[in-house]
């Protein structure tokens, strides 16, 4: 295991990342995860705080759309990610902060899609609030919350 | 000008305040993750309203997109504050550095727009008169919101890697 990190984080682009003075290396791909994280984190929050309660005015049913934004959201992270978890893999690969924040990131993204079931999951009759719906928001936002916490917390390992 | 701004950061770095802030373990880390939370509110909720003035999600009224818009002010006070942290503790890494004035520069512009809309629609919007949403300037001015926030967060980000890096 140990070997493959370290070959990832020695490859051409590990290097090109990590090393190059080129403000399209490092720079550019966390300026590209600090975007995604606020697309995806805040357009999850728009969401929630409408399912606790605040902006009532705001229809559920055409909200949905934000679930296409996230996604942008989440796939810039995903592909960010893997470069910066190339660019220093032997660190990243054996910290628990960090599988702490694989773990945060993949329930926030099994709680995402559970929570587009539970309130348009119903098709034409449009959306629908629920309890549960409720609990799922909260869940939500306190998980990307964490996710942050934890993102933050990278730099200090 | 420059020298003034360099006394300032001297003396600002010199005060008990700021020497707090450096030496507490805890507290940067800890701004860190608010001012990231702030962006991503302040992101999120803005975002939002700046897409329904572009035309998307037609269907939510603007007066009603409009009554979250207290949680991006959060998100951006929260941002600000902890700013206003990092800056106390470490001034002498951000006055020369031309990153900040360029976050500076963008954060400038990005509240003046605010502040314009503010002045000139807010009236309207409270009043369900904008509902259906339309006008080019309105346009214009969420453009002017997502290319300058964009900016913020570009410069903020550059903080370590153009000039001073901590």
């Amino acid at each position: 295991m140990m070997e493959l990190l370290a070959a990832l984080e020695n490859s051409g682009f590990g290097v090109w990342l990590r090393e190059s003075p080129s403000i399209w290396a490092y720079p550019a791909v966390l300026t590209l995860h600090t975007l995604g994280l606020g697309v995806l984190a805040g357009g999850n929050a728009v969401l929630d705080l409408r399912l606790l309660g605040w902006g009532r005015a705001i229809p559920l049913a055409p909200l949905e759309k934000l679930f296409p934004v996230m996604w942008i959201g989440f796939w810039v992270n995903a592909i960010s990610g893997v470069a910066l978890f190339v660019g220093d893999a032997t660190t990243k690969g054996t910290t628990w902060v960090f599988m702490t924040k694989l773990a945060i990131i993949v329930v926030g993204v099994a709680l995402l899609m559970v929570l587009r079931r539970t309130v348009y999951g119903r098709g034409e009759t449009g959306a629908v609030e629920t309890p549960a719906s409720r609990v799922l928001a909260a869940a939500s936002l306190v998980l990307w919350f964490l996710a942050i916490v934890t993102g933050r917390y990278m730099a200090y390992v | 000008m420059t020298e003034i701004l360099s006394l300032f950061a001297v003396w600002l770095r010199g005060t008990p305040v700021s020497e707090a802030i450096r030496t507490s373990t805890w507290l940067w880390p800890v701004c860190e993750i608010l001012h990231f939370f702030g962006l991503s509110l302040l992101i999120g909720v803005a975002g939002f309203f700046d897409l329904r003035l572009l035309g998307f999600m037609k269907r939510v009224p603007i007066s009603a997109a409009w009554t979250l818009m207290p949680w991006a002010k959060a998100g951006f006070g929260l941002a600000a504050l902890t700013g206003v942290v990092f800056f106390i503790g470490a001034p002498d890494q951000y006055i020369d550095n031309p990153a900040f004035y360029g976050k500076v520069f963008f954060l400038i512009v990005a509240n003046l727009n605010a502040v314009y809309f503010e002045a000139m629609y807010r009236r309207q919007v409270e009043a369900r008169q904008l509902d259906a949403g339309g006008s080019s300037t309105l346009k214009v001015i969420a453009i002017v919101s997502i290319v300058s926030w964009f900016f913020v967060i570009y410069w903020g980000r550059m903080l370590p890697f153009i000039g001073s890096a901590f």
